[in-house]
């Protein structure tokens, strides 16, 4: 009974091994889309993000309503305002 | 540019190489700022000088049409508290 | 603590506290906290016509969290010196 749920074989059917950090860890160097909780979306490359998941992207394009309305060549994104990060590609 | 990638270990790094730099600050209230960054801390906090501040506002009349209209203005020296800031971006734009 | 440390320095001086409600209070600044606590003397409502209420008000304490700008005068600070201290505290506070 005091055994721990099966995570690493449920994991390793669907290919998404690995605890949330895990995540983090591995889509540093991708291209991703942040989300914020205004529900504006920055697609780019993830140069790095830290414990309060502030970001630094790079070649960043902010789409609102799914139309790009900006592009910044590097940007912070303070982590409070962040709802999730996607990887769009496989990590 | 090309290799700051290498130079910017974690997020503020990026803040930090605009120092004394120009930069594009996005806030929360549909207002953005333009300015010289002089100081900030981990709260994004920040210090900036020479400052323009872009508002958007939709006008109140016609609703339907929803007609967007930017109020822009000059500060000279500013304190930003962090907890308006959604992004930080170097080099103005 | 940097912020702190510069809104010190900037005691006696008068400056221009922007809320988050957009009520804009010039005064000078008395003194600050750790939490950027302001309290301001002499102070006066840069748009009366919105915020009749506060003309009778002399002096007031504002609550950090409530602020969204400070406007201070150019002149009060030494941008280089902030630039020098704003990478020490980074490098303090971020090891490596």
């Amino acid at each position: 009974m005091s055994a721990s749920p099966p995570q690493e074989a449920a994991g390793g059917a669907t290919g998404t091994v690995g605890t949330p950090a895990d995540f983090l860890k591995g889509v540093i160097g991708k291209r991703v889309v942040v989300r914020l909780t205004s529900g504006v979306d920055y697609q780019g490359l993830l140069s790095c993000l830290d414990g309060y998941m502030n970001i630094a992207l790079e070649q960043t394009e902010e789409y609102v309503d799914g139309v790009v309305v900006n592009k910044y060549g590097d940007a912070f994104i303070r982590g409070n305002n962040v709802l999730y990060i996607s990887a769009m590609e496989s990590i | 540019m090309a290799d700051l990638s290498a130079q910017v270990q974690e997020p503020f790094d990026l803040v930090r190489l605009s120092l004394s730099e120009r930069v594009f600050v996005k806030l929360k209230g549909e207002r953005s700022l333009v300015g010289v960054l002089h100081a900030y801390d981990g709260h994004m906090n920040m210090i900036m000088s020479d400052v323009e501040e872009t508002i958007l506002m939709v006008e109140p009349e016609e609703e339907a049409n929803g007609v967007v209209q930017s109020v822009k203005r000059n500060l000279e020296m500013l304190f930003v508290r962090g907890d308006s800031v959604i992004l930080v971006s170097p080099g103005s734009r | 603590m940097l912020i702190f440390s510069v809104f010190k320095t900037l005691t006696d001086q008068v400056v221009t506290v922007e809320l988050k409600n957009d009520l804009c209070i010039t005064g000078t600044l008395k003194s600050v906290d750790q939490f950027l606590n302001i309290r301001l003397d002499k102070i006066s409502v840069v748009d009366p016509e919105r915020h009749p209420h506060m003309m009778a008000v002399k002096n007031c304490f504002i609550r950090g969290s409530v602020v969204r700008y400070v406007q201070i005068p150019a002149t009060a600070v030494d941008t280089q010196l902030l630039e020098d201290a704003t990478r020490r505290e980074h490098a303090s506070t971020h090891k490596r």
